[in-house]
């Protein structure tokens, strides 16, 4: 289970969620055991099962934007409100820093999810995993150039809307 | 970073508002990142992979034991019966004929008026 650590942190990347990224994590290496005889060993083993880890966390992002969508529309119609995740960073700190963490987290993680899928996926391949350009690419199954690209890109897109939400708390 | 280049990236940092508020958000989102990324997996998570492939294995295993006269012969017997139970049912309700009345009343009793019989009371008084 050396591949365990690396795909858990991809599925965190993508859900910020920790009990969602373990049930994922298990959904991939039970995923990654049935389609083994799929694995013809073109790419390493790695970037395999890493595949399957962007797919899998891709999917239930998907179905759970369905997911809130029809809870929104629950809500609206007199329905329970589900209840939010609750984030904390570190135990240590003072109940007024949590707080003001969790706010910055929360903004991270929206401005993370605006993100296009590519994107999305590049960077928390680069900043979750540290994995080279190379390796991403080699997953995203396209040239490193492009994997640059889709960095940059990212990178200047969660600078725009992580201060658009500073801004819009300012007021 | 060089020494020179971090010397510079600082005084400008100080004197530039936007750049230091740029700065801030992104260190902000680099801080987030990096504690999500130092966060640890469930410590069972190995015995609950373990466990759903056993079962993923058993499933498969249980699958394969089912004889073919179980998968196949059992469902075509059920439907074979069912059909044949509804043909019956057709059968048997297409031969009953509405039965003629065997003890049928002569026509006189069809004048009798039952109002102007004597009444049983009438000799209940006695």
């Amino acid at each position: 289970m050396q591949y365990q650590p690396m795909v858990f942190r991809t599925c965190m990347g993508f859900l910020h969620h920790k009990d969602d990224a373990d049930d994922l994590t298990q959904d991939v290496f039970i995923q990654a055991y049935q389609t083994l005889s799929a694995f013809k060993g073109d790419a390493s083993f790695s970037t395999w099962i890493y595949r399957i880890a962007v797919n899998a966390s891709l999917n239930k992002i998907r179905k759970s934007s369905k997911n809130q969508f029809l809870q929104r529309l629950e809500t609206a119609f007199g329905g329970e409100k589900s209840k939010e995740h609750s984030i904390s960073i570190s135990d240590n700190e003072n109940p007024e820093n949590i707080l003001i963490l969790n706010e910055h987290k929360e903004w991270v993680q929206k401005a993370l999810n605006s993100l296009p899928e590519n994107q999305r996926t590049a960077i928390v391949l680069s900043k979750y995993d540290d994995l080279p350009q190379k390796e991403i690419a080699e997953i995203m199954n396209t040239t490193e150039g492009a994997v640059e690209a889709l960095i940059q890109r990212a990178k200047a897109n969660l600078r725009e809307k992580l201060s658009s939400l500073n801004k819009k708390s300012k007021k | 970073m060089p020494e020179g280049i971090r010397i510079q990236v600082e005084t400008h940092l100080g004197e530039c508002k936007a750049c230091a508020e740029s700065f801030q958000l992104v260190s902000l989102a680099n801080k987030v990142m990096d504690a999500e990324k130092e966060m640890k997996s469930n410590p069972f998570l190995v015995t609950r992979i373990m466990a759903g492939i056993e079962e993923l294995e058993q499933n498969r295993e249980s699958y394969q034991r089912i004889p073919a006269y179980q998968s196949i012969l059992k469902p075509a017997l059920i439907s074979v019966s069912i059909a044949a139970a509804i043909f019956i049912g057709v059968l048997v309700g297409n031969i009953y004929l509405p039965t003629q009345s065997i003890n049928k009343l002569p026509v006189e009793m069809t004048y009798m008026n039952d109002a102007a019989l004597e009444s049983v009371d009438l000799f209940s008084q006695l």
